[in-house]
Formats: structure tokens, sequence, C-alpha cells
């Protein structure tokens, strides 16, 4: 058993509690967020340097054993404190109130309790604690997000009964259990990334609920991990057949979600439809069981948790910045007062519908390629989706950026440096990643072929030269 | 220099310079107009210079063409590589040169067109990059790459006619003709697609032996007709013919400069680019060169039908680029490579005059008029006033209607898909604030 050289995972849990206790009791909340979001941060990119330098070797955490780094979970670990820190950087004075801020940090808390967990009880308990802020309200309170709450129990109860009836076949062994466990497992991926048809509380969520902890919610990608988890343990024929049944509803849901967006107006149904059928892309990826395939879903994982960010902080602080841009009931033309808000908004959702150039376009060439290896027709449905999602994303902008600035919009800031800035790196990093796409592809590499050994394509490779 | 770096140049200084001004501006930098103006013109002096010495020491050497790469690959997983080849040859050459020449003719024009216009800055960004795209996709050494462009010319080319944003119809319009182009993309995507897993090629030299024009198709059967289709679908949507005929009109939103180097010059002209380049994969299918010859004649009848009866400018400029696109689209198809390329050239150069005049259009025709002696006889008689009357007519209605394209795209497509997005939402649960 290896160990971290310092109790990383430990600490930024840690990190993340005081914080939230800090920014709870603080004067100034925002300031204590970010010393403990940064300190977090810092942590979690320790940890995936060290296991880089390990050869992605499986790294446990020397005060509690029960946490571990590995080649699938600690790049996502550190990226995640990144979009934690760039969330509570965005955050409009309304939204940072020390209440919320320190929901955001108990929430970043259970998700990174979920990726670190070295067994499936521990993934349990953190899965179960990221519904924690939303039950004890600390983003306030709207019906939405009491069904959100209900998918989100509903989910966690799912997994609880797979880790339930993993337990009973360690002790009776019966071989068909372990297929009864997956199908579980399947059943909390589908309520928890809202696959259809169980979508509605994701895209009802964007609508009414809050958007920032929602951000951080949505761009865990726990159900990703915990397929990708699964698949790195062997897996028998009869659950490969309900993976399949996985990259149905994943390709179902992004192609109906992308639809679904042309008879919606409102920019929040609209986000929210966007990001569901592009994260949908993430599961379809994983499930295509080809090593371009996955590779390409363990990027767009990154790709997508970056540029939804930045589409949905866009979409509040303009909110914020304007009274009735929830709902507009013409183009808002915000271009006008606004112009680099715009630009962050249209390079960060042009990542995510794969534009060239950015690092969405590698991740999606990947997993279309690694779609058409396998599954000819969701090779050749994703790019279908991509289209109508690009229809969809221009559609937003169009309403909130161009057109007539109306009457009331009389004058209202661009991005402020302390939006400009994160937003400038979220940027920077999709761009870049696009530009020499290497770099990021070779973060995922190695979780990559762990997947393909579990499934068994190395072999099947080798035996097939 | 080698002929390989000075390729990679001319690629990467429209690109670099984009990425740049981006940043410079994003994190709150202001580029003044002379400084901008001045850039412009000493990037497109330095492209054509470039471009010069490539075709002169190719012409001294007799060399066919210049293969350049970066790295091996752009990225690899598995057995899957992506490569960064470009390549410049008898075909690219000539359609570069055009493309530097023509952008730094319209970047010119533009300076003094778009002063003190609040989307001055944004113009000029847009302009490099789709300089940058367009010289991706005429010197892609593959269709992966070329796709890259393809994209990246779309996309400034919708910008570009949103430019005037505050207006309603610029808005609609760049939307509509986005929707259109990422329809015809979609075949490009799945060509590329089914090129690489049937074939597990879509590089130029994978796909064909030799170099261009006599270069010999390497894709035989089923397999290689379905991609050939695809891709002079994918080529239709981007030189508006066939059933994507309907959005050059629309993009006649845009400022004058960028309908001249869009839709006069240079990206119209994309889909003739491909067709040429893979003339050897269409020629071995019967299906696929009869679909270019229908396609293109077909919209080249409609084109020249509604440029008679258009009331604007620049939307009778859109139907007759539209007519000659056809035309070209007909000689690649019937084989005439070199007067296709001919036909190509001309083209770009005459129309992108036409664009950059049509705003002082009725100026000049006054003047004209008055050299004229204040009498220009009419035009006179046409072609079609040996039909019968009825006849006459019925094609007078159509072209008024513009071959009722609009109308019949949104009654048999738009709206039965928004009916079908409407209907998906009983999935849907609903609830709101409390």
């Amino acid at each position: 058993m290896n160990f971290l050289s310092i109790p990383y995972i430990s600490l930024g849990l840690c990190f993340l509690l005081l914080g939230a206790i800090w920014a709870f009791k603080s004067a100034n909340p925002r300031f204590a967020a970010h010393c403990s979001a940064t300190a977090s941060l810092a942590s979690y990119v320790f940890s995936a340097f060290e296991v880089a330098k390990a050869e992605h070797a499986r790294l446990f955490d020397p005060w509690l054993s029960f946490f571990e780094a590995d080649a699938l979970d600690a790049v996502p670990m550190a990226f995640f404190a990144a979009l934690n820190l760039i969330v509570i950087t965005l955050a409009p004075k309304r939204d940072a109130s020390g209440k919320a801020l320190a929901g955001m940090l108990l929430l970043t808390a259970a998700t990174q309790t979920t990726y670190a967990a070295a067994n499936f009880a521990v993934l349990a308990t953190g899965w179960w604690l990221t519904s924690l802020p939303f039950v004890l309200r600390m983003f306030g309170e709207d019906r939405s997000q009491k069904l959100a709450q209900g998918f989100l129990i509903a989910s966690s109860i799912a997994l609880t009964a797979a880790i339930a009836v993993l337990h009973h076949i360690e002790i009776n062994e019966i071989s068909h259990a372990s297929s009864i466990a997956f199908g579980f497992i399947i059943i909390a991926v589908v309520l928890r990334k809202g696959l259809f048809p169980l979508h509605g509380w994701m895209i009802n969520s964007f609508e009414y609920g809050p958007l920032l902890p929602l951000a951080l919610l949505f761009n865990g990608h726990l159900g990703a991990l915990l397929i990708a988890r699964s698949e790195t343990a062997a897996l028998s024929q009869a659950e490969r057949h309900v993976l399949e049944f996985l990259s149905i509803a994943a390709l179902v849901t992004a192609l109906i979600t992308s639809l679904r967006g042309f008879a919606e107006k409102k920019p929040r149904r609209m986000l929210g439809l966007l990001c569901l059928s592009q994260a949908s892309f993430i599961l379809a990826g994983i499930a295509t069981a080809s090593a371009e395939g996955i590779t390409g879903a363990l990027v767009h994982w990154l790709v997508v948790a970056a540029a939804s960010t930045g589409l949905i902080a866009i979409v509040r602080v303009l909110e914020v910045r304007v009274s009735g841009s929830a709902d507009p009931t013409a183009h808002l033309g915000l271009a006008t007062k606004a112009p680099r808000l715009a630009t962050f908004f249209l390079v960060c959702g042009l990542a995510l519908i794969g534009l060239p150039g950015t690092l969405g376009y590698c991740a999606e060439d990947l997993i279309f390629h690694g779609a058409l290896e396998n599954h000819t027709w969701i090779g050749i449905a994703l790019p279908i989706a991509t289209a109508f999602n690009a229809i969809n994303l221009l559609r937003i902008f169009n309403i909130l950026f161009l057109g007539v600035l109306p009457k009331h919009v009389i004058d209202i800031p661009d991005a402020l440096p302390r939006e400009r800035w994160p937003l400038a790196i979220i940027v920077v990093f999709l761009i870049a990643g696009g530009i020499f796409p290497s770099k990021v592809l070779h973060w995922r590499e190695t979780a990559a072929h762990e997947i393909e050994s579990g499934l068994g394509l190395d072999t099947q490779e080798h035996s097939g030269h | 220099m080698s002929l390989e770096n000075l390729s990679l140049l001319l690629l990467a200084t429209p690109g670099i310079t984009f990425v740049v001004l981006s940043l410079i501006w994003l994190l709150g930098g202001h580029v003044p107009e002379h400084a901008m103006s001045r850039l412009t013109k000493g990037v497109y002096a330095f492209l054509t210079i470039i471009v010069g010495i490539i075709f002169w020491k190719m012409w001294q050497s007799d060399l066919q063409s210049v293969h350049a790469s970066v790295g091996a690959h752009w990225f690899k997983v598995a057995h899957y590589e992506f490569p960064l080849t470009i390549l410049l040859d008898r075909l690219s050459l000539p359609i570069v040169g055009i493309t530097v020449i023509l952008a730094g003719v319209v970047g010119s024009f533009s300076v003094r067109y778009l002063h003190r216009d609040p989307g001055f800055f944004r113009f000029f960004l847009l302009l490099h990059l789709f300089t940058f795209g367009a010289l991706l996709v005429f010197m892609a050494d593959s269709l992966d790459l070329l796709l890259g462009g393809w994209e990246i010319v779309g996309i400034t080319s919708v910008l570009l006619i949103g430019f005037f944003q505050y207006r309603p119809d610029p808005v609609k319009n760049a939307l509509r003709v986005f929707a259109t182009y990422r329809v015809a993309d979609l075949f490009m995507l799945v060509g590329v697609f089914l090129a690489h897993h049937w074939f597990k090629t879509a590089s130029w030299h994978g796909m064909f032996s030799g170099e261009w024009p006599g270069h010999v198709n390497n894709l035989n059967g089923a397999a290689a007709t379905i991609v050939a289709v695809m891709l002079v679908f994918a080529a239709s949507g981007k030189s508006a013919q066939g059933p994507f005929c309907g959005w050059l009109a629309r993009a006649m939103e845009g400022p004058t400069p960028s309908s001249a180097i869009f839709y006069g010059a240079i990206s119209v002209h994309a889909g003739a680019y491909l067709l040429l380049r893979i003339e050897p994969l269409l020629h071995s299918s019967v299906i696929a060169t009869g679909l270019v010859i229908f396609i293109g004649s077909t919209t080249a009848f409609l084109g020249t039908l509604v440029h008679r009866t258009c009331a604007d400018a620049k939307t009778s400029l859109a139907y007759a680029a539209q007519t000659q696109l056809g035309l070209i689209f007909v000689e690649i198809g019937l084989g005439w490579t070199t007067f296709a390329i001919i036909h190509l050239i001309s083209h770009s150069v005459l129309r992108t005059l036409q664009f950059l005049r049509s705003p002082s259009m009725l100026r000049d025709y006054n003047r004209v008029h008055s050299a004229a002696g204040g009498q220009i006889d009419p035009t006179g008689e046409h072609y079609e006033s040996l039909l019968p009357k009825k006849i006459q007519l019925w094609l007078y209605r159509t072209a008024l209607g513009r071959g009722f394209y609009d109308p019949i795209v949104d009654r048999f497509i738009v709206t039965p898909v928004v009916a079908l997005a409407r209907f998906l939402s009983v999935f849907e649960l609903r609830g709101g604030k409390s």
C-alpha cells in the first residue's frame, strides 16, 4: 500500500470544512471562502502532482486510509477544487452570503469525498452528503430544490442498495447478484445525471434553482465517476449488457435535450438543456468501450466542467445586472454594454459544443471515433445532437447579447476584474488545451487505460494483433 | 527559410494575430483604429510576400507540392491519430494566393468603410480569424484538418452576418444561416468519420495516390460512394447550392466588406475547392458525379431566375454568385478541372470588386448614364421572352418567391421539428418557486 507523502486529501477536506464554518460565521465570508478554497486547491494540486510523479499509482492518504488518489480521480479533484475557487470568486454579492458560501464549500467537500473514496461505502457517504447543503436549505428555498433533493436522495438510496447487494455477494457468493448491484448503480447514475426520461429535475433546477451551487452539483459528474470506477473492476457479460442500456440512455438524453432546446425561450432552461445534452456525451463516451471513446469522455468531462461553469456564471452575473433577463420578452442586446462577457460566453459555449481550436473539439472527435468503432449509430447520432446544441447555443447568445438594448438597461458594467480573470483562466484552458491537446490527454491517458483493462480491451487488442 | 517553414508561417500568422489581439482586448486593453489598420495591412502584405516566395521557389525547383508537419501528430490515442500536416500544391497554392490578396484588399477597403464604427475592432479580429480558417481549409492535408478550418470559416461568417447586432433582421438571419451551416457540416462530419471507420484514413495521400491533378482514387465500393455523397452535400452547404441554397441572400445582412470576402471571394468557393480536391473520388461514383451536376445545374437555373427579380444590389449579386457557383459545380462534375479553377478564381476577383462597389452602385450608374449623354439603352430582350407567356409568368412568380425555398423549409422542416420539441416536454416535470 503506497501513501501520499503528506495527507493532502484529508488536509483539503479539512480546509473546506473549516472554511465552511469560518464563512458561515465571518463578517467577510468571501474572504474566508477564498482562503479555504485556495488552500484546498493547493492540496489537491499537490496530490495530483504526486500521483503523476508516482506514475499514476494508487496513493492512499496517510491519515485517513479510506481516501486515495489515483489516475482516475487525482485530476478531477484538482480541477473541481479550481472550479470551486472560480465559482466563489465569480459569485455576485447577493449569492455570496455566509450561508451560501458555506454551502458551496460543503458541497465541494462532499464531492471531493466521493472522488477520493477508496471503497464503495465512502463513495456512497460522499454521494449522500452532496445533497446535504440542499436539504439544509443553504441556498434558499424553492420548490425546484425540493424536487432536486428528492432525486438526489433517490439516487443515494439506489447506490446504497447496490452496496448492500455487493456486500451480500461476499457473504453468499451469489453470482447473478453482482448484475443486480450493477443495475442499482445504473439507476443511481440515471437519477443523479438526469438521464432521459428522468432529466426533468435537472432542467427545473436550472430554471428556478440557485445557479452557482448548481454549477458545482452538475459538474461533479459523479455518475460518470461511478461508471468509470465500476468499469475498472472487471464486468461480467450481463453487466456489459446493462452498460449498453446506459449508453442508449445517454444517447437518447443527448438527442432529446438538444431537440427540446428548440421549443424553449428562457435562457436558463435553454442553458440547462444544452449543458445536460453535452454532459451526456461523457457517459456515452465511457460506455463506448473503446480506447478513443473513453479517453475522449474523460477529457470531455473537464471541458464540460470548465465551459458550463463559465456559461452558468455569466448567465447569473447578467441576471444580477439586468432585471427580467431570466424570462426576456425580446432580445436583450447586452453585447453593446458587456462585450467582454459576450465574448467569454461565446468562447465557453463554442468550446462546449466542440469548435475546432478548442479542447472540446479534440474530446468530441475522440468520442465520435470511439463510438463509431463499436456502435456506429451512436457515432452518427452524437454529431446530430452537437449540431442541435450549436444552434441552441447561438439562440441563447442572441437572446442575451444581440438585438436592441431595452430602455431600462441604461448602464451596466462589463466584466469586472473579479469576473474577468476567472473567466479568462477558463477560456485560456479551453483554447490552450485545444491547441496543445496532448498535454491534457496525457493527464487522462492512464485512467483511460485502467478502464480499458477493466473492460478487457487491452487484451482484446493484443489478441487481435 | 525552407518551404516547409514558410508554409507553416503563412498559416500561423493570421492565427497568432487573432489570438494576441483577442487576449489584449479581453484583459482590458485597447487597440486604436490606426494601429489596427497598420497591423492588418502589414499582416496581409507579409502573407502576400510569403505566398510569392513560396510560388517562386516551387517554380524554380519545379516542385509539385510541399508537405509540412508540426510534430508527428496533434494528438494520438490508441490507433487513432490526428496528423497536423499541411499541403501546398498546384490546386491549393493559387487559391491560397487569391485568399491572402483578396483578404488584404478587403481589409484595406474596410479601414475607411468602417471608420469609427463601434464594431471596427471586432470586424478586423474576425477577418484575421477567417483568414486563418480559410488558409486551413485550403492548406489541409486531410479531411480532419480541413474540417477544422471549415467550421472556423462558418462561425466567423455567422458572427459577421450578425455584425449590426442592434438590428433584429441580421440577428435572425445569422441564426438561420448558422442552422443551415450546422446541418450541412453534419454531412462533412459524418463523411469524415465514415472515411476513418471504413478506410482508416481521411488524409489526401491515404485517399488518393499521386500528385494533383493526376491523382488516383484509392477508395472503392458503396462505402466510397456514401463518403463522396456526404462530402458533396457538405460542399453544397458551404457554396449555397441545392438543398442549402436559401442562406446566401440572408447572409447579405453583414457589412459589405464581409459580404465581399465571404460570399463573393473565398468562403462560398470552399465547397468548390473541396469537390476539386476529391475529384477522383467523385468520378469513381456515377451517383456522386450525377448529384454534383444535378445540384449545380438546378441551383444555377434558380439563381439566374431569382437574380433578375431582386430589387437590391447585394441580394442580386448573391444570386448571381450562386448561379456561377452552380456552373462551377457542373464543370467539376463534367471533369473540366482547369476550366473550373479558372472560373473559380476569376469569379472570386470579379465578385469581390462588384460587392465592394455595391454601396456606390447608384452613383456609378448615374456617372455612366451621364457619360453616355443621359441615354443608356435598356439591356435588351432575354431568352425567357421566347417562352410562352404562361410559363414566363410562372417562372416570374417562382423567381419573385425565390423558389419558395423559405416557406418550404419552414413548413416541412422547422415547424415539425419545433412541434416535436414541444411534444417532448411531456417528459419534464414542471415546478417553480413556491
